[in-house]
Formats: C-alpha cells, structure tokens, sequence
C-alpha cells in the first residue's frame, strides 16, 4: 500500500466542510432557473461588442498611472521575485515557515486573481520578468546609442501555447510533485522559469512575448478583462464590466489555457475525495509494476489525474461547440470554438474562487507574519513574526455562501457573454438562441461540476 | 420583451430564489431541539469512522484515536464536533508519536501507556488535520485524523 501522497499545498492546515446537500441542491435549482430565465430575457442586440472604454479624467488618471508608479510597481515586483528566491534557497525548508510557497501558492497565485478582476491587469504592473526586460531594454539602447535589432515576429500558429505549456507545468508542480510545498523546489523553478521567459522576450520581443509566450501575463489578463478598469497607453479608463473579454483576440491555444484553467482546480477539488484517493493508488500501482519508485509511481498517477481532468473540461467544451454548430450558420468547428472561448473566464474565476477562497482569507494571513521572518530563522523585521492565523475569521456558513455566489456568479457572467456574442455572429436570431441551447447545457455542466466539488468530502 | 417585461422577469426570478432558499435551508428550530446540541460547557462529540471497527457507544464523551504501527486503526477517521463544543481528544500510540492539531495549533506527545489529551473549545470552523510529525520524519503519511468542526 502507497502510503505518502503528495498533496500541492503542503501550507494546508485547514480545509473546508462540503458544501451541505440542501445548499447543493437550492444552488443547482437556482443555476437552472436562471439560465432559462437568462434565454427568455436577454438582450437581442449585442452590447459587450462594442468598444465602451472611456479615459478617467487626466488628472485622476495621472495619480495611478505615471512613471514614478511605473517604476515602483516594477521594483516591487522585481524584489518581490528576489526574496522568494533567496527565501526558496536560503530558508528552512519547512512549507509553513518559509515565506515562498505561501506567497508563490497563496498571494501571488491565488490573490492576484480578485484583485485583477477588480482592479484590471495589476499583474501587468508588478511583473518581475517584464520590468526586468524593460529595464534591459533601455540599458541596451544607451550602450548601443541606438536601434536595437527588432525582435523576431511572434509566430501567429504558435498562438498562446507557450502560455499553455507554461501554465500547465506550473499547475504539474502545485497539484502532482510531492516536492511542491519545498521551498527550494519553487526557488528552483522560479529561476528556471525567469531564464525562459528572458529568452522568450529576447527572441520575440517584451510585449509580444508577455501577451502570448508568458503564461502568468496571460492568466492574470484573462481575468483582468472582466474588470471594469482597463489602462490603455497612458491613460487609466472605465468599460462596462466583461467588455473586456468580448475584445479577447481568438489566438491559437486560448481554449486549451483556459482548460487548463478550470481542469487544473477541477482536479485539485476532486484530489482529496473518496473518488480520487480511491483510485489513485490502483494507477499508481500499475506504475510501481512498470518499475517506478513509490512517489514517482504516485506522481504518474497524479499528472494522469489532471491530465485526465483538463481534457474532461476541453472535451466538454467541444461538445458543446459540435452542438452549437449543429444547428447551422456556416461557422467551421475551429472558428466557433475560438469565438466563444473567453465565456469560460468567468467560469474559471468562479472555480477558482470557490475553491480557494478561504484558502486565501486563511493561509493569505500568514503572509503577515512570513514576512517578518521570510527565511524561518527567528528573525522579526516587522514585527509580526510572532502571529498566527486566526481560523475564526470566518465560518463555515458564511463560506458555503460565498463559495456558492461565486459559483452562481461565474455562470451568469458566462451565459451573458456567450449570448452576447451569438447575438453578435449569427445572422438569423432564431440561429443564435438554438447555438445557446448548446452552450446553455455545456455552462450547467461546468457549474453543475464546480458545485458537485464544492460538496464531496474529504476521504 | 420591453424592458419593464424583463425587469419583471429580474424581479420573479430573485422572489422564487429566495423563496426556494428560505424553504429549502434547514429552519433553525429542526436543529436546535435535537438533542445532540446540549448546553455550552458539556461535550456532544461524536465519532464516525470510515470502518466498521467502530466499536465506541454513539456519542462518547471522548474522541479517541489509536496508533498502532505508525498509523490509525480503522484508518483516517473524522471526528464530529460543533461549534463551540468543548472537545476532548485523547491518542494512544504504541511508539512516541510527535502529535499536531493544525489549525487550533496544539501539539503533544503520545507515549506507549501514556495518551495524549487534547483538550480544546472548537472555536473555528473548517476541518482540520491532525498529523504526526514523527510519522512525517520517517516519510509515512502523517495523517492520523480530521476533525470536522461544524457550524451549531
């Protein structure tokens, strides 16, 4: 019998209760009610098309955006990146008393995702690899006393696969290497990932590379769009919430991100319940026989998990666009697969939402007290390094309903922007309400999934 | 559909849903006659075990889990409690075992004759694990148990 598991968030202290059944039972009814309400009462024309950003005034603009804070927010970021790896290299290689996983896992990971949908790309400001390639940049042009060589062109069939590639390694090493929680295990890889993306930039240019190549410029943009804040050049602006999305450009891979996106919280859901930990040791015994070590073996059946997962959510959403193309229109499977790939962002941040909130309002606690002592050796710089985290801070009430609103949220905001955008290609109306019936039955069953996670209890 | 049609139709969805929600959610009076939720200060603990070596009477006044080998007998198990039960754990080990209730962050040690007593009010919500460290350091599974504190 496999006895070590690797579990991604070795910071875990605390998990939460299941959903209870009535609640489970109250928020599917609620789901379908509104999504035939939603077919009944949506608008004919579309609305989220077209381009709604309006610049706030220059001065106001002007606190937020200039170059002071430009600089900042880089030097942040930048440092930021620095302590993590030092701590990852330099700390006790104890999860919980290193300040690195809990800011690679807990803030950066998890928190970054409400605050770009609130506050639009705040990523884009703090990024490391970016200030640290704009920084290069600048260096070279003074040496030089000129032109730089122009990057390469971005190849357009690469698309954002680099991002998916990098976004699913990343999810590999949070959710299946038993080594996750090690602090020096994530220094490593955060070093590793830094001298990709410098390469990337190098070859292909900053902002092409950013916006395509970098996988964590591209997660947190994606949510980003549905904030209602947008900085366009110099100039911070207001849109109508989601139009963002709608502006999304169809790029090969989007849909495979974004299936790593919600299979890889999927899997982390299902990981801890009677289902998986039942079936898990049968696949990593078939492991064990073909010759691998307990962990490795353990590992395999791990990444099959979430293999298994993430292609679950893209199958699905095929399905649903076989479906939509089913009932006419003359669109290819590709064309409409990509049109309507940015609906499933708001499902994606109701997932992760509802699965880490908590997680967030906890362990996001330590934070506080991990930065006083970000090596774990007594030091207290602030301090704070003699605080815990209070565990009272919300109940399992509260929870379950947060974690349900999220959920039912998600699914509104999707179902609004497909049907925005069906109103938006098809020509006939009557065509566009039958693709929705498609895309209807495939958004309950994502959000049908994410409550039926939310519910299963841990094994 | 005019706008006021739709408004309407805004307006009946939220009534049935809060309908369906107030009917739907557990009504306080259910829950609080039961006799499970006694007064504050006496223990209403309840273990349920993911086996059927459950051998303790329905609701004994002490949860108790026993270590045999390095791991729980009747496997990892979860003990019931509500919020602002007064809780007592006891864990008998037949070798040393470094224990920790994560969460409410209690450690003791567990002596072969000699349990370990957790005794706590389970303020917080949530489940929480309780592991061994010794168990961790020889590379096992250092789960030993969860508790469930549950809303009262």
């Amino acid at each position: 019998m496999i006895v070590l598991l690797p579990i991604g968030h070795g910071i875990v202290a605390r998990s939460d209760l299941p959903i209870p059944a009535w609640l489970f039972g109250w928020a599917a009814a609620l789901v379908l009610l509104v999504s035939f309400a939603g077919l009944a009462a949506l608008w004919p024309d579309p609305k989220l098309q077209r381009e709604a950003w309006k610049p706030l005034p220059q001065g106001l603009s002007r606190v937020f955006v200039n170059r002071a804070v430009d600089l900042l927010c880089g030097a942040v970021g930048v440092a930021l990146l620095a302590v993590v790896v030092y701590a990852g290299l330099r700390g006790v290689q104890t999860s919980a008393a290193n300040l690195a996983p809990t800011f690679v896992y807990v803030i950066f990971w998890v928190g970054l995702v409400p605050l770009s949908v609130l506050f639009g790309d705040v990523f884009r400001a703090f990024n490391p690899w970016r200030a640290i390639g704009l920084a290069m940049a600048f260096a070279a042009r003074l040496a030089s006393r000129g032109d730089l060589p122009a990057p390469l062109e971005y190849p357009q069939r690469l698309g954002r696969w680099p991002a998916v590639a990098g976004l699913f390694l990343f999810t590999t090493l949070e959710l299946v290497a038993a080594d996750a929680d090690k602090p020096q295990a994530l220094a490593i890889a955060a070093l590793l990932y830094s001298g990709v993306t410098f390469a990337g930039m190098a070859l292909y240019g900053i902002e092409a590379w950013m916006a395509r190549g970098e996988a964590f410029s591209v997660y947190f943009n994606l949510f980003s769009r549905m904030s209602p804040v947008e900085r366009r050049g110099d100039r911070l602006g207001l849109r109508r919430p989601l139009s963002g999305l709608a502006a999304l450009e169809p790029l090969p891979g989007t849909v495979p991100f974004v299936a790593v996106m919600i299979g890889s919280v999927s899997f982390d859901g299902a990981a801890e319940s009677p289902l998986w930990t039942g079936l898990a040791p049968d696949i990593a015994m078939f492991f064990r026989d073909i010759g691998l070590s307990p962990t490795n073996a353990l590992e395999a059946a791990f990444l099959i998990g979430l293999l298994a997962c993430v292609l679950l959510v893209y199958g699905l959403y095929r399905l649903g666009v076989a479906g939509a193309r089913s009932v006419g229109g003359g669109f290819s499977a590709q064309r409409l697969g990509s049109t309507f790939a940015h609906t499933l962002v708001p499902i994606a941040f109701a997932y992760v939402m509802a699965h880490y909130f908590s997680f967030l309002l906890f362990q996001g606690q330590a934070a506080g007290f991990l930065a006083s002592d970000p090596l774990g050796k007594g030091a207290d710089l602030f301090g704070t390094a003699d605080k815990t985290i209070d565990y009272s801070l919300i109940g399992a009430n509260a929870t379950w309903y947060w974690q349900v609103a999220f959920v039912v949220t998600g699914h509104v905001a999707a179902l609004t922007l497909a049907h925005d955008r069906a109103v938006a290609i098809y020509d006939q109306p009557k065509l566009a309400v039958r693709s929705q019936y498609w895309m209807l039955a495939v958004m309950v069953c994502f959000t049908s999934l994410a409550l039926w996670l939310l519910s299963l209890s841990n094994a | 559909m005019s706008r006021n049609q739709r408004l309407g139709l805004v307006a009946l969805v939220i009534a049935v849903a809060v309908g369906a929600f107030l009917i739907a959610k557990p009504g306080s009076q259910d829950e609080q006659r039961q006799p499970t939720t006694s007064p504050a200060g006496t223990t209403s603990t309840q273990t349920t075990t993911g086996n059927a070596r459950a051998t303790e009477p329905e609701q004994p006044p002490v949860a108790r889990v026993v270590i045999k080998a390095g791991k729980p007998v009747g496997g990892v198990r979860s003990i019931q409690v509500k919020t602002g039960d007064q809780v007592r754990l006891e864990v008998s080990a037949d070798s040393p075992q470094q224990l920790h209730l994560h969460g409410y962050d209690i450690e003791r040690t567990a002596m072969p004759g000699k349990p370990a007593s957790f005794r706590f009010k389970a303020h917080a919500e949530g489940q929480f694990e309780l592991e061994s460290h010794t168990a961790e350091h020889a590379g096992l599974e250092p789960l030993m148990a969860r508790l469930a504190v549950r809303p009262s």
